[in-house]
């Protein structure tokens, strides 16, 4: 009779951590932060249509790095959930909270159930209003939550990212600031990135119940110049 | 509500209408007896800048159930939305209707064609009208984007949907609005004169159809008006429809109730 290999729980998991670390570090990293009037999404981003930021609500936003198809899947199942929430209830009963739960629950079980973990890690931002507060919801593949401050760092290299970027921003600045920062954070000291190459999204809230826009090229040059 | 994720063979795509249907997000509907009174006008007029669109504001069921309907909502920012028929699936039917159209838009990130929303309508108001006597009849108007006009689009009860490259109405006061817009559509109409139009059409609707209001000087309460151009959905304000309706109220006054011999 054969007898199966054992391997520990710790193995394991730690096998499992290291898949989707390796997965998630092979593509580029993205920043988020709160600014004086809104929250900025800023992903390195070479493809000018396969997006990595997203709108999801009125005052949701949704960023993923990683496996494209893995967290563009999230992404919609998202979007599904704000608007069947919204119909079913009302428009001021979708939280992001509630979906950024839905979501590291998912990652938590095929991380730990799955054929394989996803090599994603995703951020639900929400942008305050009387009813509820600013928030950067950063979820690990593994399923950790966390409930992050006042800026966010997603992908592999975020150590580095986060600390320049933590040097550069002590406090929450206007949007032109931060977007500098941001950028420079995410090239480090011996890159610059070209425009085309970034994704910028913001939530803000301009007197229209949709507060995500995705900013253009020109957009963006005008914030950095 | 759990998180909604589907495998590649049961996605349900970019349709919120779909989606809802998998969900059980919808109401299912089933034969039975009710009243369905379909007492309303509403009333869309081409014009070279886009569409224009006047509706009462009476819910009819066997007395007056309300004078402050609004049977005409923006859709999205350049489409609007007409209702007649049984109130609750009208209603239900503009935010599934509202909802979809975003919820393409952030599936996608590209907004749908006024073709595409026109013809996505057909089937939702085809399960209604062939699963329950609780009817709704939709009408569709907007300024087209790639093609830089307004179009009118207007279902029959099977949920067929006809392009109109004139005019269209919806409601029981149909027959009454319908005569006028013939006599006096003409394809060049200006935006003054489209508005006018429509206003004499609804009067008079309101006039002659026992479920339409007219202008009610008494609760200072008017139709509905409400334009489609290129600079989107636009409301007018009360004001601004009072006098239209009140410069035909004193023509008629003057001669007699009647429109004296010509098109006014």
């Amino acid at each position: 009779m054969t007898m199966p290999f054992y391997v520990s729980p710790e193995q394991l998991i730690k096998d499992r951590a290291e898949f989707a670390q390796k997965g998630i570090a092979r593509g580029r990293s993205m920043v988020a932060a709160i600014y004086d009037r809104g929250v900025l999404l800023v992903a390195e981003n070479p493809s000018a249509s396969l997006y990595k930021i997203s709108e999801i609500y009125d005052r949701i936003a949704f960023a993923g790095v990683g496996k494209y198809n893995e967290f563009d899947r999230l992404r919609e199942a998202g979007i599904r959930w704000a608007d069947g929430t919204g119909f079913t209830y009302s428009r001021e009963d979708v939280d992001a909270r509630a979906l950024a739960n839905y979501y590291a629950q998912h990652l938590g079980d095929m991380f730990t159930e799955g054929q394989k973990p996803l090599e994603v890690e995703i951020l639900v931002a929400q942008l305050g209003s009387n009813l509820r507060p600013t928030k950067l919801y950063r979820i690990a593949y593994e399923g950790t939550i966390a409930d992050e401050p006042r800026f966010a760092i997603l992908g592999g290299d975020a150590e580095t990212i986060k600390a320049r970027f933590a040097e550069a921003d002590e406090t929450v600045q206007p949007l032109a600031r931060t977007l500098k920062d941001a950028v420079a954070a995410l090239a480090g000291p011996e890159r610059t990135l070209p425009t085309s190459d970034l994704e910028v999204g913001i939530l803000e809230d301009r007197g229209n119940r949709r507060t995500f826009v995705r900013l253009t090229d020109e957009q963006i040059d005008e914030l950095l110049s | 509500m759990g998180l909604p994720l589907f495998s590649a063979h049961s996605d349900p795509g970019p349709s919120f209408f779909h989606y809802a249907e998998k969900a059980g997000l919808t109401t299912q509907v089933g034969l039975g007896e009710h009243d369905s009174a379909h007492a309303t006008t509403v009333i869309a007029v081409r014009y070279v800048g886009g569409v224009v669109m006047v509706g009462d504001r009476q819910a009819t069921s066997n007395y007056i159930a309300s004078r402050d309907v609004r049977k005409i909502e923006p859709a999205d920012f350049y489409t609007a939305l007409a209702i007649s028929g049984t109130a609750a699936r009208g209603i239900e039917f503009i935010r599934m209707a509202q909802l979809s159209f975003e919820h393409y838009e952030k599936m996608t990130d590209s907004a749908l064609s006024l073709e595409g929303k026109a013809n996505y309508l057909s089937p939702i108001v085809q399960r209604n009208n062939l699963t329950t006597p609780l009817l709704v009849i939709p009408m569709l108007a907007g300024w087209d984007p790639s093609h830089q006009e307004g179009r009118i689009f207007e279902y029959d009860g099977a949920g067929g949907c006809y392009e109109r490259l004139d005019f269209a109405t919806i409601g029981s006061g149909s027959p009454f609005a319908e005569s006028t817009l013939r006599l006096g559509f003409r394809s060049d109409l200006d935006l003054d004169g489209a508005l006018d139009l429509g206003a004499l059409a609804l009067y008079e609707a309101g006039d002659n159809d026992p479920s339409t209001a007219g202008p009610d000087f008494v609760r200072n309460l008017f139709p509905m008006m409400v334009t489609v151009s290129e600079n989107g959905f636009q409301e007018l304000t009360t004001d601004e429809v009072a006098s239209r309706f009140r410069v035909i109220n004193d023509r008629r006054t003057q001669s007699g109730g009647i429109a004296g011999g010509t098109l006014r």
